[in-house]
């Protein structure tokens, strides 16, 4: 049986963004969507979920003249993304595919 | 890419693995401009000292070492400035930092060396050299930079007691070479 999995994160894009910022410090805005290939204003509000489910979080500044969103995640965030690997790879060890 | 695409478990550990490998490289391809960048000039900056001395038999020549991060630094923050959306994690800033100690471990000693206490410059920052790409090469779980930033420590140093004044110099270009070639291998290993 597939378990239950995080609503939150049991989505593409948000599951995306979670991954990148899995692997680093922080990224920004531009990097996500580069990286995601997704369009402004979809990751803004995948941005806004997570953001709301505590799981990254947001600052908003500049880099010299130009404005930067930067994303974070925290330890919830963490927690949360380790939890849901572990049901995946549970799931997936017990023999099933999908 | 959607937000409400029903996924299977595969297909979600796959999109996991993908993006955070994906950043990964970006991250690790990044570092690998300022190991070419300080290699580069490293090699150059040694091999110029070592023919200008060699030539004109003045060791003052050594003072150019001097220029090396006033050209270093403005470049790095360049290429800083022009990645400036790549991120960091934390195998990157452990690189930063291990070359950043190095940098100012290798400045002050030579500039006390130059001014106050005169000592073996040359021995001491080759082994703090091959250290630093010893431990790169751990951060990076890289055996090929390992073993080669513990030849350049050890050889190095048995290197600069043996050969005397400017052919010293010749053990700064081999770790140039082996700074370059580092980030030669990284930006192929996170191609």
């Amino acid at each position: 049986m597939f378990p239950k999995l995080d609503p939150i994160l049991h989505s593409e894009l948000r599951l995306a963004v979670m991954s990148i910022l899995a692997g680093a410090d922080e990224a920004d805005f531009t990097y996500l969507k580069k990286q995601t290939g997704a369009t402004s204003g979809n990751l803004s509000v995948q941005i806004d979920k997570l953001t709301t489910a505590g799981y990254i979080t947001v600052e908003k500044g500049f880099k010299g003249k130009m404005p930067r969103t930067t994303c974070k995640i925290t330890l919830a965030g963490q927690n949360a993304f380790s939890s849901y690997v572990e049901a995946l790879k549970e799931f997936l060890s017990a023999g099933n595919v999908r | 890419m959607e937000q409400n695409k029903e996924m299977t478990a595969q297909e979600s550990l796959q999109l996991i693995s993908e993006s955070f490998n994906k950043s990964r490289k970006d991250i690790l391809r990044n570092s690998a401009k300022y190991f070419v960048l300080w290699g580069a000039l490293l090699t150059v900056t040694s091999l110029a000292i070592y023919l200008l001395w060699h030539l004109t038999g003045k060791p003052q020549w050594n003072f150019l070492w001097f220029v090396m991060p006033v050209i270093g630094y403005p470049l790095a923050a360049l290429i800083g400035k022009h990645n400036k959306t790549i991120p960091q994690n934390e195998v990157s800033k452990m690189l930063g930092g291990v070359w950043s100690v190095f940098g100012a471990f290798a400045i002050t000693l030579s500039a006390i060396a130059v001014s106050l206490v005169p000592m073996h410059v040359t021995l001491i920052i080759v082994i703090i050299m091959g250290l630093a790409e010893c431990m790169s090469g751990v951060l990076l779980k890289n055996w090929p930079i390992i073993i080669a930033g513990f030849l350049l420590g050890v050889g190095g140093a048995v290197f600069a007691i043996l050969v005397k004044s400017e052919a010293q110099l010749l053990v700064f270009t081999l770790g140039g070479v082996l700074l370059l070639v580092t980030g030669l291998i990284m930006k192929l290993q996170y191609k």
